[in-house]
């Protein structure tokens, strides 16, 4: 009871000091959320990026587009071929015959194109072949299978080959590295945060050395008179962090229109969202926790004098 | 049975400065002392290391049972809980009002509010200032904020009252208020220890303790003068 009356009366005192001095907490509290919504912006999109990213294909993969004139028997013929050549590299693969038929009937299905398809009178897709290598992350597996690509563009009645695996590796590495990026540019801006909070709470002792010094004389332990500087930097941590998470909900919204735009001219439909509640809550966290931290250094600085 | 215990107790500052010398000095439960002595003699100081603002160089001192060499940061709070400290310079908090810097010590030690306030208005009203309750310290005259000083001394009901020079700076009439207060007090039980140069102020003591150049060099009993 003691315990939660002291943090009641540390909570009312610090809010009794920003409210003397409001002008300076807000321009505290506008400069750490500057810092920290880059760092809450780049999350904010990584965590709307990785679920695309998860849903291609990461395996290696072959296209093969058989030439238009080829018949269904040879068509099917060719899938033996395939297995044949890549058991002879060494290779475990699966194999998919996509009849012409089955890939117009996708093509229709995709918004905005069924009306081309029936301009066009007859089918223009040719027979293909989807390869794909059973298991990944061996290296030299990947190479060998790119090998066998070369050796399917030998194959008569192979008009294309397509490795697929490249771009889609390329994506997901870019990402790992915009990921990495992104949580070395937020340890550097917490450490912004730290410093700014740890220079408004220092100021804020110094001015109040006299009623420090006068409450000790009293009979003050270190905690009551460092409680209420831990409540004022955990409160510039936490209203700059929901600020800056209202920044980016901001930015979000004005964002959303052109990308639905973009996606559509794609015959996709894609929203940027803003982070979960979960998320939301831990960054929170983050902040206040990031703001007590620059609040403890600043005390401890300060007062072990 | 000493409350407060000096032996051989000396104190110097950096530069070979000595401050007090030789302090061998038992003061009683209840009873009421002056400190007197010109300015630079070292009445300040004695109290300081009673306060435990300042350490001692040397000797032993005792307050309240507990050796003062042995107070770290963690319990020096707790005894300083059973001083009352009345200052020279008041250093009453100007940014609040009156009774919530005599509410400062029961805050402190975590005493709910309400039971804090209740008991601030019956130290003012004791120091007969319920009636500036409300007002900033800044808008009282010296002697009312020495008062409210006063009343922030005794709210806790502390053992011991340490005053430095609490009539300087006052005229003739709320100087004798000051101390006629302190002597209230002292009748209650609450040990008191006063330092002043005022030489008119130290016919009510038990013991006057002369101080000249850090050292006692003459007590003097309700009664009877001792030369040391």
């Amino acid at each position: 009871m003691n315990w939660l009356r002291e943090h009641h009366l540390a909570l009312r005192s610090a809010l009794a000091r920003l409210r003397a001095a409001p002008g300076s907490f807000v321009f505290n509290v506008l400069v750490i959320a500057l810092a920290l919504i880059l760092p809450l912006a780049g999350l904010t999109l990584l965590d709307n990026l990785r679920p695309l990213s998860h849903a291609l294909p990461v395996e290696p993969e072959i296209s093969l587009f058989l030439s238009v004139d080829t018949t269904r028997e040879r068509a099917r013929a060719i899938g033996d071929e395939l297995h044949a050549a890549a058991t002879s590299a060494g290779l475990a693969v699966k194999v998919d015959f996509i009849p012409r038929e089955k890939a117009l009937d996708a093509l229709k299905t995709r918004a905005g194109l069924n009306e081309v398809v029936a301009a066009l009178g007859t089918n223009p897709l040719p027979d293909a072949y989807i390869v794909r290598l059973a298991g990944r992350g061996d290296p030299a597996a990947s190479q060998r299978f790119e090998q066998l690509a070369d050796s399917y563009r030998q194959l008569a009645a192979v008009d294309t080959v397509q490795l697929d695996a490249a771009w889609v590796r390329r994506l997901v590495a870019l990402m790992r590295l915009a990921e990495v990026a992104l949580w070395l540019v937020a340890a550097a801006l917490a450490g912004v945060v730290l410093a700014v909070v740890f220079n408004t709470i220092r100021l804020q002792v110094i001015t109040q050395t006299e009623e420090i010094a006068v409450t000790r004389l009293l009979g003050a332990t270190d905690s009551f008179v460092s409680r209420p500087f831990y409540y004022m930097g955990g409160l510039l941590g936490l209203c700059s962090g929901a600020l800056a998470l209202l920044g980016v909900v901001g930015a979000l919204t004005l964002l959303n229109a052109p990308v639905a735009e973009l996606a559509g001219l794609y015959g996709a439909s894609f929203r940027l969202a803003p982070l979960d509640v979960r998320s939301t809550a831990m960054l929170l966290l983050a902040s206040t926790g990031l703001g007590v931290t620059g609040a403890l250094l600043s005390v401890w600085q300060v007062l072990r004098h | 049975m000493a409350i407060i215990s000096f032996s051989h107790v000396y104190k110097t500052y950096p530069g070979e400065v000595t401050a007090l010398s030789e302090i061998s000095l038992d003061i009683r439960e209840g009873e009421l002392i002056f400190l007197a002595g010109p300015s630079g003699a070292g009445k300040s100081t004695l109290l300081k290391l009673i306060a435990g603002i300042e350490r001692p160089s040397g000797g032993v001192l005792q307050v309240s049972g507990q050796d003062m060499r042995k107070v770290n940061r963690t319990t020096l709070p707790f005894l300083r809980r059973k001083l009352g400290l009345i200052l020279q310079q008041h250093r009453l908090l100007n940014d609040r009002h009156v009774l919530a810097n005599v509410m400062m010590p029961l805050i402190v030690s975590g005493t709910d509010l309400r039971v804090a306030s209740q008991r601030a208005e019956v130290a003012l009203e004791r120091v007969g200032l319920s009636a500036k309750a409300a007002a900033l310290p800044m808008t009282l005259s010296g002697g009312e904020q020495q008062r409210v000083s006063i009343a922030r001394a005794i709210v806790h009901k502390p053992r011991i009252i340490l005053a430095d020079e609490p009539t300087a700076n006052l005229d003739r009439d709320s100087g004798k208020l000051v101390t006629d207060m302190l002597a209230a007090f002292n009748a209650a039980g609450v040990t008191c220890v006063m330092s002043t140069h005022d030489e008119r102020l130290l016919r009510g003591a038990d013991r006057v303790v002369q101080l000249s150049h850090g050292r006692i060099i003459a007590m003097q009993s309700a009664g009877s003068e001792v030369g040391v």
